[in-house]
């Protein structure tokens, strides 16, 4: 007899349909996994939570996510909160695809970069009412804008007061100085000297800098230029600041503008603003100081800032609050380095930084508003904040988390904390109005006068001046508001015809139907 | 018509029929929405707001705030030294690989670029170029690192290709000309080049569409700098339908002017082929 061959039609087709039937089964498989593998009864409430911060490549947020899900479903018997990490890279177009599937998410972490856009289009719900309607609990429970620091409570909503996220962190931009550095010039520097924080006993306490320990920019050119150590040969042996030019003109750029008095665009998102004299002043600081004091590396594309400043190559850095856990982590539990606002530019008055928050936010298809609102206020919550503190070493955006034993351990436990929360507190606004589509406008032109500065000043270069590659920048970003803000306004235009269509179309049903008129149905998104 | 006739006539488009109706889904379904949406304002959530007519084709044709044409143009000179990269090197691989000992084991090696992850490649050649003096950093030589970790990852898979087309020459046509006292040179340039013809057109038509579609490095090593010197059609196409809001009408407007190009540029090249003698039918 002859043997059944395994290239058969027959079993071909056998293991075909197998195949489909796996495919088909795999939900409901799932689910089926899931009820066997469940602690306790069947939680009727799945929330489904996006995030990028990624429980399976980092035990930390591995940790976090563990006990705020055991802790809120605990709280909450009847939900079951389902996270999806999302990478950052791609979290955008994700959304997109998600919010118009079958499994949108009901809460997700946003980025400010696109908290304001996704809002515009129509992703995310307005959380007015669910704010109003907790003015009776307890201070520390609520998450309005009393809560928190005022640099956090910005990139959450529209200008017409319209919130739409609620902060979960705070981030500034600062300067990182290496402390170890400092102290070593300031045996012999009363200048250097008079950088760091006095002890009660008037002695020098080099474990802290002062907020104000630069006064302006004239004063930091001096500071670096005495920490910048050159060879015999003349050559840096160690950088007093780093100056990275490659594709990030606007991330060194615009907290120094901040600190000039300038802001890179307006409020509202209409107009860019760095185009002017307070712009043309910072760039000529930042490429002086790379070119004319040369107390900074040169340009490598592959040269990161932090790591320059880990391998104790640059005095000091620009970089977020949130760097210093990054810092430690990174070389293996050095903690002697402090930070600092901007100092002021001519234009600029007092020391200033750039804020960020990001945000919990709900989207417009979520299934279940109430449980999303009671995960987005517990996780914004005080109780939230020293959680992520407690995992993640994060300083939170509320008022209340500065005020609590945590915070005030960890001030002692990690001193280049110390001036972290007064840094947040000048920050102004970071940009936040179609940042990518800016950056490809700008960050070449920045990158080209960094690159090229002396040409451009002797009138060689790709531009006649500093002055009229900022301007033109300038111009080319103010074109991609616009036709930001036309699309914005043709979306909302068409949600407006949308819900008067369905008002009209439910009007007409709860007439007949009384049940019907209760029914959000699809038009709630 | 008698049934079996009939079952005849239609069993080649059953076979086909699977891989058509992927095709069709995947491909020309996806092709039509987005030509529609290059007509339109189009954004990936809200949908479309209104039919704009040939205005994102004016835009990146003419726009002050455009960079089709710079986009083009260096997408254009990627593809030229990618094809002159990949045939200095792919055939002569192919060649010594022929008369190699081991011909499988470097067959292998070389083809390896060829399945591994455009992402891998690119991390490493990042971190390769920056040892190697800084390639990336420099607007004059960005471009020509870029094309040569392209030509780098094709070779072998192209090599594969010329293998193959090497190996159906037939022996007693170099007999003949070693017999006519055709030297190594001679013998490459009139019994090789010509029976590998059909060979050349396919890599270097793939090489071609391929090359205009260049995208994994630029955005892994470059993202288009420095001062735009590596800033290519794709990776316009790309940061303008997922890093722009509402944009992705224009970005299918400036996919169709791409498709457009490649299309040009085949139908030349196949027009300059053909019009040569065909030897190997």
């Amino acid at each position: 007899m002859r043997a059944r061959s395994w290239t058969s039609p027959a079993l071909a087709a056998a293991l075909a349909l197998l195949v489909l039937a796996v495919v088909l089964r795999a939900g409901m498989t799932r689910a089926l996994i899931a009820r066997v593998t469940a602690d306790g009864p069947p939680r009727p409430v799945q929330l489904r939570v996006w995030d990028w911060w990624s429980s399976s490549t980092n035990e930390e947020y591995g940790g976090y996510f563990a006990e705020l899900e055991a802790t809120f479903e605990r709280r909450n018997p009847d939900v079951d909160v389902v996270y999806q990490t999302v990478p950052f890279s791609n979290y955008v177009q994700k959304l997109s695809a998600a919010m118009v599937g079958p499994t949108p998410p009901d809460v997700f972490q946003s980025s400010i970069i696109w908290a304001e856009s996704s809002y515009r289009r129509g992703m995310l719900r307005p959380l007015n009412d669910l704010l109003a309607a907790d003015a009776h609990l307890p201070a520390s429970q609520r998450v309005d804008e009393a809560a928190f620091l005022p640099p956090a409570w910005r990139h959450n909503q529209t200008v017409d007061g319209t919130v739409f996220g609620i902060p979960q962190i705070i981030d500034a931009q600062c300067l990182v100085w290496n402390l170890d550095i400092l102290e070593e010039a300031a045996a012999t520097d009363p200048e250097i000297r008079a950088m760091f924080s006095r002890l009660e006993d008037g002695t020098v306490d080099y474990e802290h800098i002062r907020f104000d320990a630069v006064r302006d920019w004239n004063h930091f050119r001096q500071l670096i230029g005495k920490l910048a150590v050159r060879g015999p040969d003349g050559q840096l042996e160690r950088a007093g600041y780093v100056i990275h030019a490659h594709g990030s003109g606007a991330d060194i750029f615009s907290p120094w503008l901040a600190s000039n008095g300038g802001h890179y665009q307006d409020l509202a998102g209409t107009r860019a603003l760095f185009g002017g004299r307070r712009g043309a002043e910072t760039m000529h600081f930042l490429a002086r100081l790379y070119w004319t004091d040369r107390v900074c590396p040169p340009f490598r594309r592959q040269l990161f800032d932090r790591e320059l400043f880990q391998q104790g190559k640059v005095a000091c850095v620009t970089a977020g609050t949130w760097s210093g856990k990054d810092i430690v982590r990174d070389t293996m539990g050095w903690t002697h380095f402090g930070k600092t606002a901007f100092p002021p530019g001519p234009s600029g008055s007092g020391q200033r930084s750039l804020t960020w928050g990001n945000m919990l936010v709900v989207t417009t298809r979520c299934r279940q508003v109430d449980a999303a609102w009671k995960y987005v206020r517990f996780t914004c919550s005080l109780e939230g904040n020293l959680l992520r503190s407690r995992h993640l070493g994060y300083n939170g955006p509320r008022r209340d988390f500065y005020d609590t034993e945590q915070w005030q351990r960890a001030l002692t436990e990690r001193p280049y904390l110390s001036n972290v929360k007064q840094i947040c507190l000048v920050g102004e606004k970071f940009r936040h109005i179609e940042m990518e589509a800016a950056n490809h406008q700008a960050n070449p032109v920045f990158e080209s006068l960094l690159l090229h500065y002396p040409d451009v000043v002797d009138g060689t270069g790709a531009y006649p001046s500093v002055e009229a590659a900022l301007a033109g920048a300038a111009a080319n970003v103010d074109n991609v508001y616009r036709r930001y803000n036309e699309q914005a306004a043709s979306w909302e235009a068409a949600r407006d015809r949308a819900t008067a269509a369905s008002g009209a179309v439910g009007d007409q049903a709860s007439a007949g139907d009384p049940a019907r008129a209760s029914d959000p149905g699809p038009a709630e998104r | 018509m008698p049934r079996h006739r009939l079952l005849r006539t239609l069993t080649p488009y059953l076979y086909i029929a699977p891989a058509f109706a992927v095709t069709a889904t995947f491909g020309l379904v996806s092709m039509g929405i987005s030509l529609w949406a290059s007509f339109q304002h189009y954004d990936t959530y809200a949908g479309a707001s209104g039919f704009v007519g040939l205005d994102n084709y004016r835009r990146a044709l003419t726009g002050d705030d455009s960079y089709f044409w710079l986009a083009m143009r260096h997408t254009v000179v990627y593809v030229l030294l990618s094809v002159a990269g990949v045939l200095a090197t792919a055939l002569p691989l192919a060649m010594l690989c022929r008369r190699a000992r081991y011909q499988s084991l470097f067959r292998t090696l070389y083809f390896l670029p060829s399945i591994t992850p455009g992402v891998v490649l690119a991390l490493v050649f990042y971190h390769i170029f920056g040892i190697w003096g800084q390639l990336l950093d420099s607007a004059w030589t960005a471009l020509p690192a870029l094309a040569l970790l392209g030509v780098w990852a094709a070779a072998g898979y192209n090599m594969v290709i010329f293998l193959a087309g090497l190996t159906d020459i037939p022996r007693f046509l170099y007999d003949a000309a070693e017999v006519d006292g055709a030297g190594r040179w001679q013998q490459f340039r009139h019994v090789t080049v010509p029976m590998l013809r059909n060979t050349l057109v396919f890599v270097t038509v793939m090489t071609i569409i391929g090359s205009f579609q260049v995208f994994t490095s630029v955005y892994i090593m470059t993202s288009g700098g420095p001062e735009r010197s590596t800033e290519v059609i794709a990776y316009t196409i790309f940061l303008n339908a997922f890093g722009v809001a509402g944009q992705m009408g224009y970005a299918s407007a400036l996919a169709w002017l791409l498709f457009a190009a490649i299309f040009v540029f085949v139908v030349i090249q196949m027009r300059v082929f053909r019009s040569r003698r065909v030897y190997d039918e």
